[in-house]
């Protein structure tokens, strides 16, 4: 089970983030969708004049964010996910898209983080449409110094930046030196099986390789943040070696990771490949994020298993 | 009422076989007025940091604005001959990466203006006096993001903000806008009206504005004629975006006396 005990959240990460970065440069500007409006007072109060609780208004929010990037200024603009990507997301696609301009898409609500609020609240086909968008980046930190570190990194680079930040965390510590935009990290090496996990499914795939390595199947865990542009080099290296591959991503299962592993890795002989997602449905139920979890197979135990599956499976030519 | 850039249009459209006249006659004198004699910018540098900015929110009505732009020397008459075509920098809708002097690339109502709102507010951060102006179209008043934007920039007190209303009652037809006055000035805009069309009220109510930093945004209601200059263009029927012939160019060009 996620847990995102013990660690400041990634909201809270985001808010002090505004603070650091804003005090140093005064072209940053956040509009929000009232959302985390008391955590970014700090933000209001050390940069005067440059935070905006717009309003429940979010295409105009977004769309407005347009003309702040138009004058020089680095615009965050921060609200639920689908309130953003879905509701705003004709905004995104023609102002700056199509008008080549830069915009910092900050959301919370990942894919069912609001598992108890149901459907309206969730978001789970967001990198399927952003990746739509010429110009759009994907970021998916699921620990602290990552989303300070990635945003640092790109917020005035004039491109449209979406960062997804989760509710849960994986827990584990990676340098900060090794978290570069693009890049992924290799968080355990291993020559049997890829598993390649997002956000706080990083945890749920390292617990997945301890009990391979129970049957004595040695998994390498790949850790994805940037899911655009993606680190093809470092997942073709990979899967070159294990021949297995399996994703792991709460995200529906047209346009999520796994489709773009598979594109970018298809003509790499014998590989077999699976995905745990979350399919094609409307998650309906109520509870919690781990029952969520759990009905979409989004546990080590499930992982383990279908890892195994594509080893045992395989043919044995290809073994 | 601008005769010349009348057929300028009516000419570029039908050689290009793509384009609104009657939308574009409703709002070319507006345009003509801002760039020839209100707007601050620079035909040589259409990025001048202190340029006022203007956005044709009702993408459109681009040939009005391409006449114009053409007019003032941010582009050229090739320019015009090559509307519509593969080699050409003008479209149906203006696009702000190819067209010098288009602040905004607009076609999807309910854009441009939310752009200019946000020109305004960052303007306004930097503490730059830069004027803004756009002009929006009363169909595009259909557009709920065009309300959003009224309740914010109301909220936010964007003075330096101005937004024309095309107000050649096409819509009225569909769905109706009609009490545009009583609509904007219960958002909290201050409102003011002129004749679409005659050149000298457009230029006394633009300077009427007050263009503060803080204070209320202004809305001018500008009464117009939708196909404005040719009897057989005026009104709301299939003349929309319809290519005229060259038998009905040569009316077109008679009934401006040209």
């Amino acid at each position: 089970m996620i847990s995102p005990k013990g660690n400041k959240s990634l909201r809270q990460s985001f808010a002090d983030t505004m603070v650091a970065v804003g005090k140093r440069d005064p072209h940053l500007v956040v509009l929000i969708g009232d959302i985390s409006h008391h955590m970014l007072q700090p933000f209001a109060k050390a940069c005067p004049g440059r935070f905006y609780n717009i309003g429940i208004c979010e295409p105009a929010m977004v769309n407005m964010a347009a003309g702040l990037a138009k004058v020089g200024l680095h615009p965050v603009v921060h609200t639920i996910a689908p309130f953003i990507v879905e509701r705003s997301f004709e905004q995104i696609k023609l102002d700056f898209g199509y008008q080549e301009l830069g915009v910092n898409l900050v959301t919370v609500g990942s894919a069912f983080d609001y598992a108890a609020l149901g459907c309206t609240h969730h978001c789970y086909g967001d990198f399927a449409l952003l990746k739509t968008i010429p110009g759009a980046d994907l970021y998916y930190p699921a620990s602290p110094v990552e989303f300070e570190r990635l945003f640092r990194k790109v917020y005035k680079n004039g491109r449209i930046n979406y960062f997804r930040l989760p509710e849960a965390q994986h827990g584990q510590r990676i340098p900060a030196n090794m978290i570069e935009p693009g890049k992924a990290v290799v968080m355990k090496r291993g020559k049997d099986v890829t598993l390649i996990g997002l956000g706080p499914h990083l945890k749920t795939c390292l617990e997945a390789a301890v009990l391979l390595h129970t049957q004595g199947i040695n998994a390498e865990v790949l850790y994805i943040h940037t899911v655009r542009p993606l680190d093809v080099a470092a997942i073709r290296r990979s899967l070159r070696k294990t021949g297995n591959c399996l994703v792991v991503e709460e995200h529906s299962k047209y346009g999520g990771l796994f489709d773009d592993v598979l594109r970018s890795t298809n003509d790499i002989t014998g590989v077999r490949y699976n995905g745990v997602n979350i399919g094609n449905q409307f998650m309906h139920n109520y509870g919690t994020y781990g029952q969520h979890c759990e009905s979409s197979g989004l546990t080590a135990n499930n992982v383990a298993a279908l890892a195994a599956k594509l080893i045992i499976q395989k043919p044995v030519w290809q073994k | 009422m601008n005769r010349e850039l009348r057929w300028k249009i009516a000419e570029m459209i039908s050689r290009a076989g793509e384009g609104h006249i009657p939308s574009s006659f409703s709002i070319v004198d507006l345009l003509d007025v801002l760039y020839g004699q209100f707007l601050r910018v620079k035909s040589t540098r259409p990025d001048w940091e202190g340029r006022d900015y203007f956005i044709l929110s009702k993408g459109h009505g681009a040939a009005a604005l391409y006449v114009v732009l053409e007019k003032y020397g941010f582009i050229s008459e090739r320019d015009l001959n090559l509307k519509s075509k593969k080699e050409g920098i003008l479209g149906g809708h203006p696009d702000r990466t190819k067209v010098p002097g288009a602040e905004a690339s607009t076609g999807s109502l309910g854009h441009g203006v939310v752009t200019a709102m946000g020109i305004a507010l960052g303007l306004r951060i930097q503490g730059k006096k830069n004027r803004v102006v756009s002009i929006i179209g009363d169909g595009e008043s259909n557009e709920g993001t065009v309300w959003e934007m009224a309740l914010v920039a109301a909220n936010l007190a964007l003075g330096n903000l101005c937004v024309i209303l095309d107000r050649n009652m096409s819509i009225d037809q569909i769905l109706s806008m009609s009490h545009a006055r009583e609509k904007w000035e219960a958002f909290g805009w201050r409102v003011l009206e002129t004749d679409g069309h005659d050149e000298k009220e457009i230029l006394r109510t633009l300077k009427d504005v007050q263009f503060s930093l803080n204070g209320q945004p202004t809305m001018i209601i500008a009464k117009t004629i939708k196909g404005k200059g040719v009897g057989f263009l005026e009104g709301h029927g299939l003349w929309h975006h319809k290519i005229p012939n060259n038998e009905e160019l040569t009316r077109i060009k008679s009934e401006l006396t040209i």
